[in-house]
């Protein structure tokens, strides 16, 4: 594992060794933390999700999984970035919500000394996408926060849709 | 709104493409020469605003590359053979930026006139060089602007 050092305290915060994962998506390199995962997984077991008037808001998410009992919502990684379809091979099930995102590949585990700030030039919805900068191998490499793929709240809107259309479709099965 | 005139200002004048335009000399630290591989190569990642084309990795630092000859020239742009590393304002903080240019800088000391009601925001004032106008460009308000469009 080789992790770069920045020289200069102003602009990389020095981290206490946060592990991370780095994975890609589309051709594109991103890093998550590590702590943020629950579990990495190939697709078995993915169903298709239709979210009926939400799914123009929630065109990123078209799949979910059933996991100890309990909904997960897939995001399509792709689709969130804007990027170009690519053929997903690994879920990233995320801990902080019942979510999980499709990614192409995860590439390793490393440690992260230091992250810097977005430059504030910066201004569309990558400020929303990213912790910060990483320097890896000389390489830039976004830290992605985990609750830009799908928040808490948007996860409570969605099983509150999905609730409504079981409830609807079980009253016409009734009738 | 133009800036009042000044005389004896230091500007670099920078070519895209067949025109020229000029940055007043103290928002400009640098002119670096991209290179293709290692430290200076520009690296992307996605993102969405519209005038950056990704970062530069100088000396350890990430500085956002902000293309804005397209805005100024269209899209018929030359080879970018250099980048002049800038210093934008943003609410009272600086920040760096790097803009590609198509051939070499000169440094010109010269009387800054006032821009005319014609001329875009952007521009705030203008160079009167023996035979060449060159207008002076405010790159905030132009970086401002592309983002609003």
């Amino acid at each position: 594992m080789s992790v770069h050092r920045s020289s200069d305290n102003e602009r990389f915060r020095r981290r206490a060794g946060e592990t991370v994962i780095l994975f890609s998506v589309g051709g594109a390199k991103f890093a998550i933390a590590a702590s943020a995962v629950d579990e990495i997984r190939d697709l078995a077991g993915l169903q298709k999700l239709v979210l009926g008037t939400l799914g123009q808001k929630f065109a990123k998410v078209k799949q979910m999984l059933e996991r100890q009992g309990q909904r997960y919502f897939v995001v399509d990684a792709c689709e969130h970035f804007h990027l170009a379809m690519a053929r997903p091979t690994r879920l990233l099930v995320l801990r902080h919500a019942p979510a999980a995102v499709t990614v192409n590949a995860i590439d390793c585990m490393l440690e992260l000394n230091a992250m810097q700030a977005l430059p504030r030039a910066f201004s569309g919805e990558e400020r929303d996408w990213y912790r910060g900068l990483a320097l890896i191998n000389g390489r830039v490499i976004p830290v992605v926060r985990p609750e830009a793929f799908l928040s808490k709240a948007e996860v409570i809107l969605i099983e509150a849709s999905l609730r409504g259309r079981e409830a609807g479709a079980r009253a016409v099965a009734g009738a | 709104m133009t800036k009042r005139s000044k005389a004896g200002e230091n500007f670099v004048l920078f070519p895209l493409g067949r025109k020229r335009f000029a940055l007043c000399a103290e928002q400009v630290s640098e002119l670096s020469r991209p290179r293709e591989h290692g430290e200076e190569e520009q690296q992307t990642f996605p993102h969405t605003t519209r005038f950056l084309t990704g970062v530069l990795l100088r000396r350890n630092q990430i500085v956002p590359v902000a293309d804005i000859a397209p805005a100024l020239i269209g899209p018929e742009v030359p080879e970018r053979k250099f980048y002049l590393i800038v210093h934008l304002s943003d609410r009272s903080k600086v920040t760096r930026a790097a803009v590609p240019v198509t051939g070499e800088c000169e440094l010109a000391e010269a009387e800054r006139l006032p821009a005319n009601g014609k001329l875009p925001p952007y521009v705030s004032g203008l160079l009167s060089l023996n035979d060449e106008i060159v207008e002076v460009l405010d790159l905030e308000r132009l970086m401002a602007a592309e983002v609003r469009a």
